[in-house]
């Protein structure tokens, strides 16, 4: 059997909605794909777009920002923010040559097991189209 | 047209003035197709300002980078203002300065410049050849006159302008204390089409190119200090604890270091293109900020660099904001 | 030594004929010039005025590593290069050459470098005199010039279409020899040394240094530091680009229990270049550094090792985007004017 290529990706969740969401998914017992290695932030207003080029430097194949739904968030404003800084860094990084399926940002509420699924599958399936990120990964062969 | 005469008496007057400290602006340069920025202290040297096609640097940047040195006990700390001349495109730098509060409007005094272009040095010397000597740049009509070697060289002053004055929207100062010359028509329109010609490539041509621009990065970050947005007293890429980028210059540090400039410069890039100027290793880097450029004006509405009153772009959002590719 | 030519026609024979050795040449990506392994003799062309980068990378490179090592063993191999791997540097110009043999005496002083030292073991100069000195170049005032044989194995002239080419060391000859060339003539020896004058004739800036170096220590103090450092972007352009320039950096990088120890260019013009890990600064702003830069070249340098650390090559001057202007500042340092030194 092909070994097929398998994303690595990975995921910063916001504490209050997304987080639980995936929890929710989880408790549910909705088998969603093993791929994504979850970071919890507190918001996703929290997450620095570069830590988004680190995770690409670092091997990610793929990247998900999700937070709570626009209006809704714990903090009031931090998803507004985080929306506007991942519309832009997902167009540099495009610019740069860097798939666009790469980059993903979804609003998961807490209720929403069954979405969260949704949205990791659609997420690997992109990561997986796109292909090993191998653009700019820092390699240990280079040393 | 800019009368030189009366460029130094305006300086003078502001440098006769007690709460002033200093004047940034331009000089002779001692060889080729520059001039060389200068910083007066005293009116008795005003003299040696000059304002031609060769004035290319943005003084503007030398604002924020005047080092704070911490005061002796016992002394006041000099709390004078600074002067500086400014072209259009230059006092874009000072208006976004203001917008993110780097310094008071009363701590500098503006000298508007109206420009008409500056020459761009690799096309001058393509045309011309290198020089020891200093060149004079005057503008006449449509064309350029230099001395070049002791020689009247003529040269159609499309041919030898830097590119960003082909589109050139704000030749006059958006802020200023004073004109040391009259307004100019605006003389350009921009429609980005370099960005959309690069953006239509696939992504791996994209990369292709990038791979073998970012390869010859030295890491040098001259495109970081000459820009007048990159003021931070500790800048990310050489941030220690923790490291971001390694110091290594292979392509995945390479990389990392021009998105998270470019990145930083989202909605605060003012397009002075002075980055690219300065490159030893001539990477195109305003093609990365010339994308995040077009993409903020069409996505957010939003320029910097051109509203005193305005909020930095990522300090403020709109419950509408564009959302198209979330799930 | 020797004196041989070959057809400037036949350069990509010649080329091609240096079977045992990694041969470098000059290699352009737009307007950009930096020395490059050769990989079709046919692309090579010394049509140059001089490489924006120089070939000290060849020597000291922007990033090597030092050794590797694994969290948990105890043992480390450092990564010397292999003296016997052979390399031809062909079309490096006098002033390079040069620079290597000023930056040798540092690499050979306190501790023997053998990252450095196998290297330059390892490989031949062939230089190529200049014939049409660029704008700022001014290497006849620091001991060198177009036509310099300083530090080289072998120096080719381009005398129409014929390269001459005059072998200076063992090495040299045995390269030539390699590369199969024929011997020349009274011609070409002539033509090469009317090129050599031709060329001196054109080289417009000069500096008189006797006494800088003697002199600078004096003016610690002085004002006319700030002349230049008001306008300095404290970028490193000069330092990277310059041939004598050595700074480096060590830094240890991980990626799970393998790491590396990698050595890589720094400059003295960055703030961080004596920042302490209290945070103190004795070097704070960029008066310090750029006095500290210039007396380093044309002052402490040659108080240890009797040469000033600059060979005319221009490209400071060339690509300091400010126009800081290393002929300027040294006439400013001659006319100074010292005062008394402050006593204790």
């Amino acid at each position: 059997m092909s070994e097929e290529f398998e994303p690595n990706i990975v995921a910063f969740l916001c504490n209050w909605c997304s987080y639980a969401g995936a929890d929710l998914a989880g408790t549910s017992r909705m088998h969603y794909l093993p791929n994504i290695k979850i970071i919890r932030v507190m918001c996703s207003g929290r997450v620095n777009p570069l830590f988004l080029v680190n995770a690409l430097q670092q091997g990610a194949d793929g990247v998900l920002i999700s937070g709570c739904h626009p209006g809704d968030c714990h903090y009031l404003e931090g998803n507004y923010f985080a929306r506007r800084r991942f519309m832009l860094m997902r167009k540099l990084l495009e610019h740069v040559g860097v798939d666009p399926g790469r980059v993903n940002m979804s609003w998961v509420s807490a209720s929403e097991g069954a979405k969260f699924k949704e949205v990791i599958d659609e997420t690997v399936a992109m990561a997986k189209e796109a292909g090993p990120m191998d653009q700019f990964r820092r390699r240990q062969l280079n040393w | 047209m800019v009368d030189e005469k009366n460029l130094r008496d305006k300086a003078k007057e502001v440098l006769e003035r007690d709460d002033v400290r200093r004047l940034i602006g331009w000089a002779r340069g001692t060889y080729g197709y520059e001039s060389a920025p200068v910083v007066l202290k005293d009116a008795s040297e005003v003299d040696k300002l000059i304002f031609d096609p060769t004035c290319v640097q943005n003084p503007a940047s030398f604002i924020t980078l005047e080092e704070k040195k911490p005061v002796p006990r016992g002394q006041e700390p000099d709390t004078r203002k600074v002067a500086v001349l400014v072209k259009g495109c230059d006092s874009r730098a000072i208006v976004q300065q203001l917008v993110e509060k780097a310094y008071d409007r009363e701590g500098v005094i503006v000298l508007g410049v109206p420009c008409t272009g500056v020459v761009d040095r690799r096309k001058a010397a393509k045309m011309f050849g290198d020089t020891s000597e200093p060149v004079e740049i005057s503008e006449e009509g449509d064309k350029y006159v230099l001395t070049v070697n002791g020689e009247k060289k003529e040269a159609p002053k499309a041919e030898l302008v830097a590119d960003k004055c082909l589109r050139c929207r704000y030749p006059n100062p958006l802020v200023y204390d004073m004109l040391v010359a009259d307004e100019v028509e605006k003389w350009a329109d921009d429609e980005f089409a370099d960005v959309d010609e690069f953006a239509g490539q696939t992504p791996e041509e994209k990369w292709k190119f990038w791979e073998e621009q970012f390869s010859k990065c030295i890491r040098c970050y001259s495109c970081r200090n000459v820009c007048p947005m990159c003021y931070c007293v500790e800048c990310v890429v050489t941030k220690q604890k923790p490291q971001w980028t390694r110091r290594a210059t292979d392509i995945s540090e390479n990389t990392a270091y021009h998105i998270q400039r470019a990145w930083h410069l989202a909605g605060r890039c003012i397009e002075c293109m002075e980055c690219q100027r300065v490159c030893p290793v001539d990477i195109p880097i305003m093609t990365l900020n010339r994308k995040l450029t077009r993409d903020v004006k069409e996505m957010f509405e939003y320029e910097p660099g051109v509203d005193v009153e305005a909020e930095p772009l990522l300090a403020c959002y709109n419950p509408q904001d564009p959302e198209e590719y979330i799930m | 030594m020797g004196d041989f030519k070959f057809a400037k026609d036949k350069m990509a024979e010649v080329i091609g004929a240096l079977k045992d050795y990694q041969v470098l040449a000059p290699k352009a990506v737009g307007d950009v010039l930096r020395f490059q392994p050769v990989e079709d003799p046919a692309q090579v062309s010394l049509d140059y005025p001089n490489t924006n980068v120089p070939p000290k990378e060849l020597m000291f490179p922007e990033t090597e590593t030092l050794f590797k090592y694994r969290v948990g063993q105890t043992d480390i191999e450092p990564e010397v290069p292999d003296a016997s791997a052979r390399r031809l540097i062909f079309g490096i110009r006098p002033c390079d050459a040069l620079a290597y043999t000023i930056v040798d005496k540092l690499y050979a002083w306190d501790f023997p470098d053998p990252y450095y030292q196998k290297r330059r073991e390892a490989t031949v100069l062939f230089g190529f005199a200049c014939s049409e000195p660029a704008a700022n170049c001014f290497c006849p005032s620091m001991g060198g010039g177009p036509a310099s044989e300083k530090g080289l194995d072998a120096l080719m002239f381009d005398v129409g279409d014929t390269i001459y080419v005059k072998t200076l060391t063992d090495k040299g000859e045995e390269a030539a020899k390699a590369m199969g060339l024929e011997a020349a003539g009274e011609a070409q020896m002539k033509a090469a040394d009317a090129q050599e004058k031709e060329a001196l004739a054109k080289i417009k800036r000069t500096l008189d240094h006797s006494g800088i170096p003697e002199k600078l220590p004096s003016l610690y103090d002085h004002t006319m530091w700030e002349r230049f450092s008001d306008r300095c972007l404290s970028c490193g352009i000069c330092t990277f680009l310059c041939p004598t320039c050595h700074c480096f950096d060590i830094q240890d990088e991980m990626e799970g229990f393998d790491g590396r120890r990698a050595r890589m260019w720094d400059t003295c013009m960055f703030s961080e270049y004596t920042l302490h890990t209290s945070g103190h600064n004795p070097r704070p702003t960029r008066k310090e550094r750029t006095r500290n830069r210039i007396s380093h070249k044309y002052s402490y340098f040659p108080e240890k090792f009797d040469v000033i650390a600059c060979v005319g090559c221009g490209r400071c001057i060339n690509y300091c985007p400010v126009n800081i202007d290393l002929l300027d500042i040294l006439e400013d340092v001659k006319k100074a004017e010292v005062k008394e030194a402050k006593t204790a």
